[in-house]
């Protein structure tokens, strides 16, 4: 046999395989639907809702941040609200858990792009800066997701410029964007390994049994009480779900309200929220934010990125339940020196909502997150105070 | 660049093409091996290029000096010389700070705070392994095994040959020089072959990354641990670090064969080993036989009543090799420690009938006995520190119920007992009867699809391979 029979065997039959390999792999990908669920799949809703939100006839108002944000503010209420005024908007929640401002910088430039390439702008731009999701801790754990949420939020050009910086990461970019579907294998062990080795909840501190059993009976109740209220409810018919839309407060009868207030208490006991001030601090750095310096570049990125395409941008730190995160004062040196570093390089002074007397410590669902019937809606409508008069403009 | 990257294999599928179909003439395919072989290794950084031709070069003329010297003291100094090149870059880049790091703390013992400045160089990745193939080159024809090669572009390529430069495993001079001279079309049966041991590899990469998880919940736990998931956690290194090396020398030993060279086998089912002796007759062959050839030897073997002490020294210097920290040194010592102590219970006529019987129950004592001291050994290995390893083993041998992993400790104690096992029954079959496999076509495609498929679905190309830091 010559060289190039040999060799020509060889590379038909080899790749063959590899290929066959890699179409079984397409087909498992895509049937478990790992994309479609959890951050991942909100991410992907939002980034495909981009081509509907551009044709939206109103004002364009967009909220994007963590998932305090999400949170903590409802864009139907907001709409609502300003409509009672005659000033129609279409307010959208982009606050997504778990995606730091490395992954945040690249949704907001295919946002940006798109608005631009639609000729549209946003009315008002609220951005949150998290320190905590700027933090070393939160980037170094951002491990698992990190090629797979790269892949899937950079263009062909920004990830052709990262193959020339980084050849290896480039290539294996490209190989998950266009060969496994933006499931990096990472993604896939993650995904399958959770129930074998689930991560390390750990509960120092515990809720009595009755507490437990209570809150467990409220959250049925709540459940029962959204079925009953909302028979035919269909998230993409009644509301987009990638808007953040949510039910609000306004709609629902006295008695599940009542119901959301006891949930709330039993949800916030001493032991829940000694617990969620371990994590936020094994996992997030929380009371002695040691920033990333990337990713405050990132931040700012992504200030710059909205800028080109709002009419009003607001830079906010987002209301700080203070009864249990209390942070060094070096940390507040450090988030002094972040914030000083974000304004400079941006020109937008930050506005600060982490002490605000409207929300109170009863108003969290746990050391970080604001409740959504409680602070949320207390919240929307301090930012509905505070910004109402840019629609005047 | 690493074999179960994307980059890699868009690297090698060009590089099979020019290699098949461009460049079919022995020198073309050599200029094509070296140049194919230098980006392979700039890919990683290029500016440690220089270091790996600049030590071949030397070593180079340095042998043909050393053949050419007339006397044996002459032939000496040029040895001399070749060792102070190599060992001397190998002892900077590798060693130094180790060194700078643990006289600091000697004299902090003692009472002087001297702030020894360090170097903090970038360790040049493979340097362990090019080294000592470069050094076996000199030493061999210092000792007359082998006349010095012509053909300098021939000698570079010899030595920096993609496939084994960065992990092993390493091949004598004469074995890989003759290869290169006379660059032969392999056989199909041996592309074949190659494949499965790349895919085999492939596979046992995977499954050591998915190892490190229960490995490192053990050894860097920052909460209890049971005693249940310590030796799980034990277990899953020992199939950790196996499955990343010997995955790595299966992926090297088949991308050689399907570039017509034979790359001897580095692993023979170590934990199968029924002694620490056999043990090292069967773990990283290829680094255990040169250390005996050029080393213990050296030093004497076992004449003039040495053999401990040759021992001790051979296996000291061996875990250093592996990484310049003192719990590397305690690795090889305790490896010297058991041969030792193995070969002192051997010559004990109590042990003598024990020693030659065949029988199941002796044979599972002895396999038993042996992996549990490879285990423990591997706890020195592993560890960050010298006191984190020693209390690891007393817990190793206490008994607490506390756990972090949940009910699912003694599911992924089997899982990783059974997965170490079942590597070993692949290997087991790859050296034995892998000729019949080749022999099924329609069966021997269809495990290569289900492996290439496994191997790409959840192996992780981010995770480097452990080796490459030695």
């Amino acid at each position: 046999m010559t060289s190039q029979k040999l060799y020509a065997k060889t590379v038909v039959s080899i790749g063959l395989c590899m290929v066959t390999a890699l179409v079984i792999i397409h087909l498992i990908l895509n049937s478990m639907g790992a994309k479609e669920q959890g951050v991942f799949g909100r991410v992907a809703q939002s980034r495909a809702a981009l081509s509907k939100i551009v044709k939206e006839p109103d004002d364009l108002v967009m909220f994007f941040g963590s998932s305090m944000t999400r949170a903590g503010f409802s864009p139907r209420q907001f709409d609502a609200n300003l409509a009672e005024s005659g000033i129609n908007t279409m307010s959208f929640n982009y606050g997504f858990g778990g995606l730091n401002p490395y992954f945040q910088d690249f949704l907001s430039r295919r946002i940006v792009e798109n608005l631009e390439d639609n000729g549209r702008r946003l009315k008002l731009t609220m951005i949150e800066f998290n320190p905590f999701q700027t933090t070393t801790t939160r980037w170094d754990r951002a491990n698992t997701v990190l090629d797979a949420y790269s892949s899937f939020l950079m263009s062909d050009s920004e990830l052709l410029d990262m193959a020339l910086q980084d050849i290896t990461q480039g290539v294996r970019l490209f190989n998950i964007k266009y060969l496994r579907n933006d499931i990096s294998a990472e993604m896939f062990t993650t995904y399958w390994g959770r129930e074998l080795f689930p991560s390390n909840v750990r509960r120092t501190f515990r809720n009595d049994k009755e507490t437990r059993a209570e809150r467990n009976r409220l959250r049925k109740l709540l459940s029962e009480q959204f079925d009953k209220e909302y028979p035919n409810y269909v998230d993409a018919q009644w509301s987009y779900e990638w808007r953040g839309g949510g039910t609000i407060p306004h709609e629902r009868p006295a008695e599940t309200l009542a119901l959301f207030d006891a949930y709330y208490d039993v949800s916030q006991t001493d032991a829940s929220m000694k617990n969620d001030r371990l994590g936020r601090i094994r996992s997030a750095d929380i009371e002695e934010l040691h920033f990333e310096p990337l990713l405050v570049e990132h931040f700012i990125n992504i200030v710059k990125n909205f800028q080109r395409v709002s009419d009003n941008l607001e830079v906010i730190m987002l209301p700080k339940n203070s009864k249990w995160i209390n942070t060094t004062p070096e940390a507040e040196k450090r988030l002094a020196e972040a914030v000083k570093q974000i304004e400079q390089a941006t020109g937008i002074t930050m506005t600060n909502h982490q002490n605000l007397p409207e929300i109170t410590s009863n108003m969290y669902s746990d050391t970080t997150h604001l409740s959504r019937y409680r602070g949320g809606v207390a919240y929307t409508d301090y930012l509905l105070e505070q910004y109402v008069g840019v629609f005047d403009r | 660049m690493i074999f179960n990257t994307p980059l890699f294999f868009w690297f090698f599928s060009i590089f099979i093409l020019f290699y098949g179909f461009v460049f079919l003439k022995q020198t073309a395919r050599v200029y094509l091996i070296l140049v194919g072989s230098l980006i392979f290794y700039g890919a990683w950084n290029y500016s440690f290029i220089p270091l790996l031709v600049g030590s071949a070069v030397a070593d180079y003329f340095i042998a043909q000096a050393i053949f050419n010297a007339s006397s044996k003291q002459g032939k000496k100094s040029w040895l001399i010389l070749s060792l102070a090149i190599n060992l001397g870059l190998l002892g900077l880049f590798k060693y130094a700070d180790f060194v700078l790091v643990s006289a600091s703390e000697l004299l902090a013992a003692v009472g002087y705070n001297a702030s020894i400045p360090t170097l903090s160089w970038v360790l040049p990745v493979g340097i362990s392994f090019y080294t000592f193939q470069s050094l076996s080159y000199t030493i061999d024809v210092y000792r007359g095994d082998m006349k010095p090669r012509k053909g300098l572009a021939e000698f570079v390529a010899a030595l920096s040959f993609f496939p084994q430069l960065v992990a092993g495993p390493i091949l004598r001079a004469r074995n890989i020089l003759g290869q290169m001279h006379a660059i032969t079309l392999p056989k199909w049966s041996a592309v074949k072959h190659g494949f499965l041991l790349i895919t085999v590899g492939l596979i046992k990469k995977t499954g050591a990354d998915l190892l490190a998880f229960p490995a490192q919940k053990a050894f860097e736990a920052d909460g209890a641990v049971s005693t249940l998931e310590l030796w799980t956690g034990v277990i899953a290194f020992a199939g950790q670090i196996y499955g990343d090396f010997s995955g790595y020398t299966d992926m090297a030993i088949g991308l050689a064969l399907i570039l017509g060279f034979n790359i001897p086998l580095n692993f023979r089912v170590p934990y199968f080993a029924l002694s620490p002796v056999d043990f090292w007759r069967r773990w990283h062959i290829s680094l255990s036989t040169w250390l005996r050839d050029y080393l213990y030897i050296s030093l004497g073997g076992n004449k003039h009543g040495h053999r401990t002490r040759n021992v001790f020294i051979t296996m000291l210097l061996g875990g250093l090799w592996h990484g310049a920290a003192w719990t590397f040194v305690a690795w090889g010592a305790f490896h010297g420690a058991i041969i030792t102590a193995t070969h002192y219970l051997a010559n004990m006529p109590i042990f003598s009938a024990f020693n030659q019987s065949h029988s199941r129950l002796v044979t599972f004592v002895k396999w038993a006995v042996t992996f549990y001291l490879v285990l423990i050994g591997w706890v020195f290995f592993r560890a960050t520190d010298l006191t984190s390893a020693l209390d690891i083993i007393v817990n190793l041998h206490v008994f607490n119920s506390e756990t972090i992993g949940g009910n699912n400790a003694f599911t992924i104690f089997v899982m990783t007992s059974v997965w170490v096992l079942l590597v070993h029954i692949i290997d087991f079959y790859v050296i034995k009867g892998a000729d019949k496999l080749e022999d099924r076509p329609w069966v021997f495609w269809l495990l290569m699809v289900l492996g290439q498929g496994i191997c790409l679905l959840i192996g992780e190309p981010s995770n480097e391979f452990i080796y490459f830091q030695f």
